[in-house]
């Protein structure tokens, strides 16, 4: 045993500072081989602490990310209207570490609304507030100024200016898990979720009959909902994720009166040659206009509470 | 004394791995998404032969997703599988040499399930390689223009 330990200790002692050496170089412009160089482990079967270590299954729980969200909405053919973001200048508000992680969400999902409907200058400014909040949250580089000048310069490049934003989300919500705070990264995640299905709630002018494909996005968030329910369960124990909980909670007795079924047996079609599955199934989506009426006014309150 | 040190180190070493991989996730696991767009999420791990990962995510309709695996080369293959909320296997890549990029179409929204395994070595080995392991989805853009 006091062998394996030893081989052990030193091994990790390598790994520690191959590790640390690693992390300290710049890696913008890495290649796959030396990326991979000090990533790969391998670790001496003996080592029965090892296994200890080792988690059971890992799961992961992914949200509609902003750009998603503000995607969906407009192939819905949802319209713009700069009325429905949260106003710039309410950033001076925020000083608490919750209230910046959700209005960063917030921001970010109002400048990939703001982006996919070519609105640049706002967009412009939305990465600004968003730049603003993430360096009060400490997130280092995650949106520097040279985000804002390429961003700047690519205002007519949708394309180029979604991945400059698809860039900085994953950047903040990268810096946050690797520094040990998820439960800041999924107050930002909330916040982002939220703004989207408020803006998308909004643009329906509180009709079922206005847009139906739009009415169609939110019913199906009611799927997504559980992936937000689960991911605040697993950091409840922190004071800021408990309260939001609560309130997320208070969403979900609404969304329990929405229904979905499968209607047929879920089947997928597969074709090898463009590497393209498409997953067949119908399904019925219903929500009555009582319930829309509730679930507005739900998301609206809550969102007023989070940019307030 | 000594288990307080191992563990230390090893709690050490997972993170720096840790953030080794979403170094990886950002410079190798992207490209393999091509012309879609990423959509910002960051789900990566430091995964051992034989471990598994599931991640849920709502795919939604109308919405062309491309799921990009990146590993480091010295890992196994990677056995991906789709399986909907009862559990059937919609897409098994084994059945087409562990590709690690495919796209997706559901025609109807669905809460589905991406199932990572990650192989183990054939043969007796006395060690177990573990690496990064990073699952991106790609949005697929509307059109290739630029605006004037």
């Amino acid at each position: 045993m006091r062998i394996v330990m030893t081989k052990a200790t030193v091994y990790l002692l390598t790994i520690a500072l191959g590790g640390f050496l690693f992390s300290s170089c710049n890696s913008s412009q890495k290649k796959q081989k030396s990326e991979e160089k000090d990533i790969v482990e391998s670790v001496s079967v003996d080592g029965k602490l090892v296994d200890d270590f080792k988690k059971s299954k890992l799961i992961f729980y992914s949200l509609p990310s902003p750009l998603e969200t503000a995607m969906l909405i407009k192939r819905a053919g949802a319209t713009y209207n700069e009325d429905l973001l949260n106003p710039l200048s309410n950033i001076d508000k925020y000083s608490t570490n919750r209230q910046m992680a959700l209005n960063l969400g917030i921001y970010s999902a109002d400048l990939s609304y703001t982006s996919l409907f070519d609105q640049t200058q706002s967009s412009i400014k939305y990465m600004a507030n968003a730049k603003r909040l993430a360096d009060a949250l400490g997130i280092m580089d995650a949106i520097d100024e040279e985000t804002l000048r390429k961003l700047e310069e690519n205002i007519d490049n949708r394309d180029v200016m979604l991945d400059i934003i698809s860039e900085t989300f994953m950047s903040s919500n990268a810096y946050l898990t690797e520094n040990d705070r998820p439960a800041i990264a999924v107050m930002v995640l909330v916040g982002g979720w939220v703004e989207g299905l408020y803006l998308a709630t909004r643009l329906t002018n509180g009709s079922v009959d206005n847009n139906k494909r739009l009415i169609d996005r939110i019913v199906y968030q009611k799927l997504s909902l559980y992936t937000v329910i689960n991911l605040l369960e697993e950091y409840k124990s922190n004071e800021d994720i408990s309260y939001i909980l609560d309130r997320i909670t208070e969403l979900n007795e609404i969304f329990e009166e929405v229904e979905i079924n499968n209607t047929s047996k879920i089947e997928a079609e597969t074709n090898a040659e463009t590497r393209v599955t498409t997953i067949k199934a119908e399904s019925e989506a219903v929500i009555s206009p009582v319930v829309f009426d509730k679930l507005m006014k739900k998301v609206a309150e809550i969102r007023t509470e989070f940019v307030s | 004394m000594r288990h307080i040190v191992l563990f230390t180190l090893l709690f050490i070493s997972a993170t720096l791995a840790s953030a080794q991989c979403i170094n990886y996730a950002r410079n190798v696991g992207k490209e393999l998404l091509g012309d879609y767009i990423h959509d910002g999420n960051y789900n990566g791990a430091v995964l051992e032969e034989g471990e598994k990962a599931e991640l849920y995510k709502t795919f939604f309709s109308g919405q062309s997703y491309r799921v990009g695996i990146s590993k480091v080369t010295q890992l196994p293959d990677i056995h991906l599988r789709i399986l909907d909320k009862a559990g059937n296997v919609l897409f098994n890549n084994a059945d087409h040499d562990y590709q690690l990029v495919w796209d997706f179409k559901v025609e109807s929204t669905q809460m589905l399930i991406v199932e990572l395994n990650v192989l183990e070595r054939e043969g007796d080995y006395e060690d177990v390689l573990s690496g990064c392991v990073a699952v991106l989805f790609g949005l697929e853009p509307d059109k290739k223009k630029k605006r004037k």
